[in-house]
Formats: structure tokens, C-alpha cells, sequence
């Protein structure tokens, strides 16, 4: 019956009959939707997939400024296990005293150190050198202009605080073997 | 000069007519009524546990110490995160209510009768994989449930008769809950139990293919459509396509509007005032408080090892009582006394 029906419409019309059209816009509709539904969840999981943008700030009390004098260094450890220079270079009571660097070469990521006979950061990987202020001076740092990261500093009510990435830490307690009973 | 298109249809024969000879399974006219194409569904819906499992396996830690956190950043840090875990956790949800359904369908049809025993042995051998999936997976978030869950369950396993020592060892890797155990349970969950029930999946339609699908026929069933067939491709491909795309609406709709939540994280030391499983163990939950642990324990196994042979026993009733159609009674007062069960489960504290 199907079979007649198809032959009578056809011999209507001249050009593409009825149920061609329509069984083509069904099946570009249908596709549509198919592509659009699924093609959503494939964009969501992608997204899932990749990494989360660059973890948020926050500012962590780092030492009293009282504490430290002109010339004196020390290392912070931040909580994504980043180590940061801090020194303080004058004493004229801001914040502008402090310098805050990353103790992270920008060229391959090796840890630089201070070799204070040569006032200078040495980064033993490829001779890279850094100034006091952690601008580079030499080595593939110095040639490709890439200075060591400096962190913002805040000085509030004598206390100095270091910005730097928020990141969760995980619970590592591992868990103890329970009695085994069960009520 | 050949085109892109011709190039590659010559390497990959594909067309409708092709997909029409390789999927030519003369499907019986009754699958035209949607009720009767469930079985696809869990099949469907497995493929969506698959998917969105391998993306939770990408953030989740399968340690003591990290797997709750883990669950936690991948429900409150990482984009899409609480969707997709959402999606899993109703996933699993449906798809146990789906294999339930299928099931009842089939067992009220009698479509299990000779020759298609073993088919339903292999349906209740992907019954329990979907359960005991359910199981591992809730296990692995690490909070109250799981750990309390997997303890009871443990001691459940050991009051079986002559192995049940053996079974907790197995299951928790010890003897108490300790730090291999929630890898064994993110590997049962990850690799063992789908790969069983892949595998199971596959022997179930090559059964249905080697024996085609059962015959029904209905009393107000037109006579031309009677005994009457149409094609696996395209037609009723079309109707698991819509099931398919109406499932993921569903389970995008849960997922959003009753996300999935986080009880609070294992505590060893402290068993909750109010502790349940998932509703499908509901059941089994009650069951163990209605009858002291060994007896209980066997009389599910019992039940268990009926519903497994129940084809030979419902042709035994058949061939030696005067009840030929006792399997539908007795399907119906379980059905009601799992339903009555479950129910006074959830609406109990206690």
C-alpha cells in the first residue's frame, strides 16, 4: 500500500515529490538534534578534561617587618610548594623595601640560589644570572629577557603578607583499621 | 579523478542497504510498542556509565586519604564535574530500574520458557554484575555509607557457610576495612565487574540473534500484524535512537535538578544513628533485620538460586502440577512483597 502511495505521489508532481522532502527534513532535523544534544555533553566533558583556569590568590602572612633588617633574606615556602625569596633591601618603612621572587627559573624551571660573593641569583641548569632584583643578566634567561616572577608584597600593621596561589590541600590521614564490628 | 566521498566509500562500504544486510534481525512487530524495547535501555544506559565513568576516573583517587576530597573537588571544583557525576550516579540509578523492568517484562511474558533458559541465566548474571556495580560505586566516595556499607557487607559475605571467612578476606583485603581496600573496590568497579558485564552484554544478544525474539502476540492485535517482522535498520535502530536521546534528556534533567550529594566522610570509629543503602538494597536491608544473620543470608541465596533456575522450575510446575500459569502468581506476589519491603524500608528510621 506504502509502495502505491509512493508511486501515485510521484506521478503528481513533476520534480522532487512530497515524502522525499519531507523524509530529508526529518532526517536533517533529527540529526540535528543529535548533534546538538550530544555535541553538548561532548563540549561539557572536554571542558571536565581540561584543567580548571590558574588557581585563585590569596595573600599569606609571611613575617613580622620588624623582624627582618636591610640585607636580610629568607625563603617562604607556599602551598603549592613554590619556594619564594623574600628580602628586604632598605628600611625606609613601606612595603617598597621588600622584594618577593620566585626562586623558579623562567627558563626551564630549575631553582635558582643566591651566590652573594657574585650579588647575584645563579641558576646551575644553564648558567642562567639574575640581579639582585631579579631582573636577568645572563645565560639564556639574559637572552631571552626573562626575569625571575615577582610576587606582590602588602605591609599592613607592621606585618608582611606575600599573594600567592590559592591551592586546596588534601587530607592525607590515612584511615585505621577498625574493630569489625557492625551493630 | 576520484573524489574524497568515492575514495572513501570504496575503503568503507557503508550504506543502508549494507547496514539493512548486516543488522538483518527480522524484528517481531510487537517491539513497535515502546514498552517492549527496554531491554536496549540498560544496555544504553551502560554505555553512559562507561563514558561518564572513564571521565570521573580522570580527577578521582582511589585512596583512604584522597578519595573523598577527590569526590568533593570533582562535585565543587572542576567545570562540568558535578554534571557528570550526577549523570553516573542517576545513570546507575536507572539503569538498575531498567534491567528490574526488563526483567519483570520478561518474566510476565514468559519469554525465558525453552529454548531461551540460559539467556535468562546470563540476565540474571547481568542483574547481579549491575548490582554488584551499584555496590563498588557508591563504596568509592568514601563517605559514612561507603565505609559502613562495605563493612556490613563484609560481615554479610562472612556469615555465608563454610566460605564466609574466605569471601571478607577477599572483598575487604584483610580482615577489617584498611588501605587496599578501596583500590580493590575502584578496580572491581573500574575494570573487573564492567568488563563481565560487556562481555555478559554481548552473549545475551548473540543468544537473542541466534534464537531471534520471542513471538507475543496480543488479543486485540490486528490480523495483517500478526507474525509480521520489520527490520532492525533502520527502523527500530530509530526507536533506541529516541530512546537513547529522551534517556540523556532524563538523566541531564536529574543530574540538574537533584544533583548528587556528599554525606559526610568515613568515619571508622563512628557508625551513623541512620545508615541505608541505595534503594535497590532496600530488600536485602530489611531481609537482614527481619531474620537472625546465617538464616537470612541463606534464604536470600536461596531466593537468588530460584530466580537463577526458575526456567526449569517453572517448567517443572508445568509439566507436574494442574497450574500451567502458576509462574505469573507467583511473579506477582514477589513483585509485591519486594515492593512491600523496599517500601517499609524507606519509610522507616530504623
Amino acid at each position: 500500500m506504502a509502495e502505491a502511495h509512493r508511486n501515485e505521489t510521484a506521478a503528481d508532481s513533476e520534480g522532487v515529490d512530497r515524502r522525499t522532502v519531507l523524509t530529508g527534513a526529518s532526517g536533517l532535523a533529527m540529526a540535528a538534534g543529535l548533534v546538538a544534544g550530544y555535541g553538548a555533553f561532548g563540549a561539557a566533558a572536554a571542558r571536565y578534561l581540561y584543567p580548571s583556569e590558574p588557581a585563585k590568590k590569596r595573600w599569606l602572612f609571611v613575617v613580622e617587618a620588624a623582624r627582618m633588617k636591610s640585607g636580610d633574606s629568607m625563603v617562604f615556602r607556599a602551598p603549592d610548594g613554590a619556594s619564594v625569596a623574600i628580602a628586604r633591601q632598605s628600611e625606609s618603612g613601606n612595603v617598597g623595601d621588600f622584594l618577593a621572587l620566585s626562586s623558579v627559573c623562567p627558563h626551564l624551571g630549575c631553582q635558582v640560589h643566591w651566590e652573594g660573593a657574585a650579588n647575584r641569583f645563579f641558576c646551575p641548569c644553564h648558567n642562567g644570572t639574575f640581579d639582585p632584583s631579579g631582573r636577568a643578566t645572563g645565560g639564556p634567561p639574559g637572552e631571552a629577557g626573562q626575569s625571575l616572577l615577582r610576587y606582590p608584597l602588602k605591609l599592613e600593621n607592621g606585618l608582611l603578607f606575600v599573594e600567592v596561589p590559592d591551592v586546596k590541600l588534601a587530607a592525607t590521614d590515612p584511615v585505621k583499621p577498625n574493630s569489625g564490628e557492625v551493630c | 579523478m576520484q573524489t574524497p566521498i568515492g575514495f572513501v566509500r570504496e575503503r568503507l562500504p557503508i550504506s543502508g542497504d549494507r547496514l539493512r544486510e548486516l543488522t538483518n534481525e527480522p524484528v517481531p512487530h510487537h517491539l513497535k510498542r515502546w514498552w517492549f524495547a527496554l531491554g536496549g535501555t540498560p544496555a544504553y544506559l551502560f554505555v553512559v556509565q562507561i563514558v561518564t565513568g572513564i571521565l570521573l576516573a580522570f580527577y578521582y583517587q582511589p585512596a583512604p586519604g584522597t578519595a573523598y576530597e577527590s569526590v568533593r573537588s570533582i562535585t565543587e571544583d572542576v567545570a562540568f564535574g558535578w554534571f557528570l557525576r550526577g549523570v553516573h550516579r542517576w545513570g546507575a540509578t536507572l539503569m538498575v530500574a531498567a534491567v528490574i523492568l526488563h526483567q519483570m517484562r520478561v518474566f510476565f511474558t514468559g519469554a525465558y520458557r525453552k529454548p531461551r533458559e540460559i539467556n535468562w541465566m546470563v540476565g540474571m548474571c547481568l542483574l547481579l554484575c549491575t548490582l554488584m556495580l551499584g555496590f563498588t560505586g557508591y563504596s568509592l566516595v568514601y563517605e559514612q555509607l561507603s565505609f559502613w556499607g562495605a563493612t556490613v557487607a563484609a560481615n554479610v559475605a562472612e556469615g555465608t557457610p563454610l566460605i564466609g571467612g574466605m569471601l571478607k578476606r577477599f572483598l575487604l583485603a584483610g580482615d577489617t576495612y584498611n588501605d587496599h581496600t578501596l583500590p580493590r573496590f575502584f578496580i572491581l568497579h573500574a575494570a573487573l565487574l564492567p568488563m563481565a558485564l560487556a562481555g555478559l552484554v554481548v552473549l545475551h544478544i548473540l543468544i537473542i540473534r541466534l534464537q531471534g525474539v520471542t513471538e507475543l502476540e496480543f488479543e486485540n492485535e490486528p490480523e495483517e500484524e500478526k507474525q509480521s517482522h520489520f527490520n532492525f535498520f533502520p527502523d527500530h535502530f530509530y526507536t533506541e535512537l529516541m530512546i537513547g536521546l529522551l534517556l540523556m534528556i532524563l538523566l541531564s534533567a536529574l543530574a540538574t535538578i537533584f544533583p548528587a550529594a556528599m554525606g559526610p566522610r568515613a568515619d571508622p570509629l563512628t557508625t551513623p544513628e541512620i545508615i541505608k543503602p541505595e534503594w535497590y538494597f532496600y530488600v536485602a536491608f530489611r531481609w537482614l533485620k527481619l531474620f537472625s544473620g546465617t538464616a537470612a543470608i541463606l534464604s536470600m541465596g536461596f531466593i537468588v538460586f530460584t530466580m537463577f533456575f526458575w526456567p526449569f522450575v517453572d517448567a517443572w510446575i508445568r509439566r507436574r502440577t494442574r497450574f500451567p500459569e502458576a509462574s505469573v502468581w507467583i511473579g506477582a506476589i514477589a513483585a509485591l512483597a519486594i515492593i512491600g519491603l523496599t517500601l517499609w524500608e524507606a519509610s522507616v528510621a530504623h
